[in-house]
């Protein structure tokens, strides 16, 4: 066979480009030209009512890994009546090339096979081969590539007489919208979709069904050209919509009152409206309203913070504020802390920590709204398990579909203090004050020390031995510090606080680098992105963890299904790989790789075997017959 | 009914001058298949209607078009007129490519090509007109349909599972899944048959969409 490049095909010429800039890039583009002649085009992966999609056999080394082409948005070649869906005129397919850096870069080559149809149709192919140690980087390609159907877009989508109408929102004008459905089949392809503008923004397309019985959809919604990625479940199975997220959410967050972290600080709370029994009305009322206050405006404060590291185009997830050992360090003391002012009894008239007190302070609400922020950042430990799945699809969307998830998250949270607002008189139910409070509360210093003890866990994993014994002196250095400031007056109280500060400032300096973990599970691989598409194309079955040392979850799981010798036997007897991403220290490619899923949160397990024609998402709650079950 | 309807929906939304000319139907597997009555290529005027009590295969073709031509070239599409043949049923192949469009072909030149491909149809019909193809929506050639000895649309679709890419320029059609050949003796009991309805491949119908 002759290898060239460029190629002509007959009605096209066809070329192999690339926009590799540097020999130690692990990942770059491979591009497929066709200038085809006038009145000339090829398919896209649906093509409509006739025609076919091209095919494209790479040959590579060892170490080199091809994903399929990234289709640029496509156009209607219109033929009444019939439809077909392609590109005309130069048009650059552009596959994604990963690479391990030991693999040297050698000549890439393929045999490209397309239908070039004009009113007839002709099947042309090129074989192109493209030294990649030579090549020059083609801006063709990169304008291709910033042109690809990348972007999604905020829809919704209903099915009704016989045809599924998808909503969007379009801040841009535009004179024509298209939409591509990608699987063939459910659909007839007509020239024109109805569409129709709801008001400034907001538009319905409509596309005819053949088969109303859908149960997913995607495609690329073109607005003049400009391609967006549309995706729709129609099943509850998979995805969750908008709504649900929000009622997740809502339970979610009342859930979250139940944390051991939690509990202790919110039930004072209750204790301290206790005291204050059922005279006065509208004090409960206004101190119940400070403390929803501090829970949502920290909600709010924590959603815009993540909307703006994101819009700053970090990858960031779920948990990931744990991945820092600084802030796992910082919340271990402050459970500690709170652990020790419980057990203690000392009173601490600052506004932190009015916590175990009886509300003395006629008209001071500030009390009541730092302690829902502080319900806040102690419960942060603890959102993840509960709120995964809302916070993550929160992440996921628009802004104007985050805010209300986590508005619903502190409503939550807040909600029984949002009962008692309504309902101040409610409080008399509760059993009459009396010593029995201060036994409960001494107690509740337990699950407070509890969470401490893993997150310094955690803390461990995440940095060294090490480091957690300098945690632990500044513990003690912070028992000491709560102690001087209950037993002594005025200056020694301030001296004890300021040693504080110095001391945790000096030890959070001296932090040793974060280390990874991954000597846990010795028979696991490590995950890299490019393992599933390495693993497919060997035809290895393969399951995917990913997990992180402050995901309880993803903790439990290992203990309850994934380290049990009946699973590791299966998995060595099946011979499924076994591959870990441990996250626990931030970690961009794993982010992507959860991206990749539509996650931006962990537990996720992935399984593959030959066969199956996509990796299948296993539940993020495992037992052993739950994970062999699923793996059979 | 209702997809006579949703076509004429269609019409609005398209505004296409010429559209009230060019309307696909799509009839429904288990419905009666639409009659017709079109002249062969020995000039007999032939209606559907005349082979009650058989079974009635109807074929779309091209014969310059790519796909058309590898079934005919490997020999799949004859082997298996002759299969409908020896089980007593009738074999329609229809050109609906209008004149001065791929595949269109006078009558003579038709019957040269059943004698040179070594074709077995029953009769070619040309509709030239595109009147049968709208009237069962055919999109591509190869379009298959199958119709019971009562008259009943049993199949419409693809020939074979091996057209959805460029695999097919490639693939072998004698191992591939032939949806007409596997049904060919359940098409004799008249009654509904396992896959009612595939996607279909090929070129596009060459009707007259000027």
């Amino acid at each position: 066979m002759l290898l060239a490049n460029p190629v002509e095909t007959g009605h096209a010429k066809a070329s192999l480009i690339t926009n590799l800039q540097s020999s130690d890039q692990e990942s770059f583009y491979v591009g497929v030209r066709l200038q085809m002649q006038d009145g000339w085009h090829t398919y896209w992966e649906n093509p409509g009512d006739s025609g076919s999609p091209f095919e494209a056999n790479w040959s590579t080394d060892d170490g080199v890994i091809i994903e399929n082409v990234q289709w640029p948005t496509p156009i209607t070649i219109p033929y009444p009546p019939l439809m077909t869906y392609g590109y005309e005129g130069d048009i650059v397919f552009p596959f994604q090339v990963f690479r391990s850096q030991e693999t040297e870069l050698k000549t890439i080559s393929v045999d490209f096979n397309f239908l070039i149809c004009a009113d007839i149709c002709i099947p042309e192919s090129a074989s192109l081969s493209l030294d990649l140690s030579s090549a020059l980087p083609s801006e063709i390609l990169n304008t291709q590539i910033n042109n690809l159907p990348t972007k999604t877009i905020n829809t919704n989508s209903s099915i009704g007489d016989d045809n599924l109408v998808i909503s969007f929102q379009s801040t841009e004008s535009f004179s024509n919208a298209y939409l591509f459905p990608r699987e063939s089949g459910n659909f007839f392809y007509p020239e024109n979709q109805l569409l129709e503008q709801i008001d400034d923004t907001n538009y319905k397309i409509s596309i005819p069904l053949l088969d109303s019985n859908l149960s997913a959809f995607s495609g690329i919604l073109s607005l003049d050209g400009n391609g967006f990625q549309i995706k729709e479940q129609f099943s509850s199975q998979g995805g969750i919509s908008l709504w649900q997220a929000i009622l997740f959410a809502l339970i979610g967050g009342l859930i979250l009152n139940l944390m051991p972290c939690v509990f202790p600080v919110i039930s004072l709370k209750v204790l301290s409206f206790v005291s204050m029994g059922g005279d006065d009305h509208t004090k409960i009322r206004n101190h119940a309203l400070a403390f929803v206050g501090g829970v949502m405006s920290t909600f709010l404060s924590i959603a815009a913070a993540l909307m703006i590291i994101r819009s700053s185009g970090s990858m960031i997830g779920w948990g990931y504020q744990l991945q820092s050992p600084v802030v796992v360090g910082i919340l271990t003391l402050i459970m500690l802390g709170i652990g020790l002012i419980l057990l203690t009894n000392i009173n601490i008239g600052t506004g932190l920590t009015t916590l175990g007190n009886s509300v003395q302070s006629k008209n001071d609400y500030s009390g009541s709204f730092f302690t829902g922020v502080l319900a806040v950042v102690v419960a942060s430990p603890c959102t993840a398990p509960f709120m995964g799945a809302a916070v993550g699809y929160a992440l996921l969307q628009p802004s104007f579909a985050t805010l209300p998830i986590f508005l619903s998250l502190g409503l939550g949270f807040a909600g029984p203090y949002v009962v008692l607002a309504l309902k101040p008189e409610w409080i008399s139910s509760l059993p009459k004050p009396g010593a029995w409070m201060e036994t409960l509360k001494q107690f509740f210093a337990f699950p407070m020390i509890a969470t401490a003890l893993w997150l310094m866990w955690v803390f461990m994993v995440q940095t060294s031995g090490d480091a957690l014994i300098q945690l632990l002196i500044l513990g003690l250095v912070l028992g000491i510090a709560i102690w001087m400031i209950a037993t002594f007056k005025s200056s020694w109280k301030w001296i004890g606080l300021i040693a504080t500060v110095i001391l945790s400032i000096q030890i959070f300096n001296n932090l040793p680098s974060p280390i990874s973990s991954d000597q846990n599970n010795s028979n696991a691989t490590n995950w890299s992105l490019v393992s599933e598409p390495n693993l497919q194309a060997n035809n290895q079955a393969y399951l995917i963890n990913f997990t992180a040392a402050w995901c309880i979850t993803c903790q439990t799981n290992e203990k309850a299904a994934l380290s049990r010798p009946s699973v590791q036997e299966y998995l060595s007897a099946q011979n499924i790989t076994y591959i870990k991403a441990d996250w626990t220290n931030r970690n961009e490619e794993i982010a992507a790789g959860l991206a990749k899923y539509n996650r931006s949160g962990i537990p996720l397990y992935i399984f593959w075997k030959p066969g199956m024609a996509e990796s299948k998402i296993l539940p993020a709650v495992l037992t052993e017959d739950i994970l062999l079950r699923n793996l059979k | 009914m209702k997809n006579v309807l949703n076509s004429l929906l269609f019409l609005v939304f398209t505004n296409s001058v010429f559209a009230a000319e060019i309307i696909l139907q799509d009839p429904k597997v288990n419905d009666e298949a639409p009659l017709f009555s079109v002249i062969d290529s020995d000039g007999t005027q032939i209606n559907l209607s005349d082979f009650r009590g058989k079974p009635v295969i109807l074929e779309w073709t091209n014969h310059e078009c790519p796909y058309v031509a590898k079934h005919y070239s490997e020999n799949n599409m004859q082997a298996l007129q002759k299969m409908a043949q020896d089980e007593d049923i009738v074999w329609l192949s229809i050109i609906s490519s209008t004149l001065g469009e791929q595949g269109h072909v006078d009558a003579s030149t038709a019957n040269k090509l059943s004698k040179t491909r070594n074709a077995y149809p029953t009769h070619v019909l040309l509709d030239e007109s595109g009147e049968v193809g709208m009237k069962y929506g055919a999109k591509t050639t190869p379009h298959m349909y199958m119709i019971d000895r009562n008259g009943v649309l049993r199949y419409k679709g693809a020939i074979d599972d091996v057209g959805r890419g460029m695999q097919f320029f490639s693939a072998s059609l004698q191992d591939a899944f032939n949806y007409v050949a596997t049904q060919l003796d359940a098409l004799q009991e008249a009654t509904q048959l396992e896959i009612g309805s595939t996607i279909p491949y090929g070129c596009s119908v060459k009707y007259n969409y000027d």
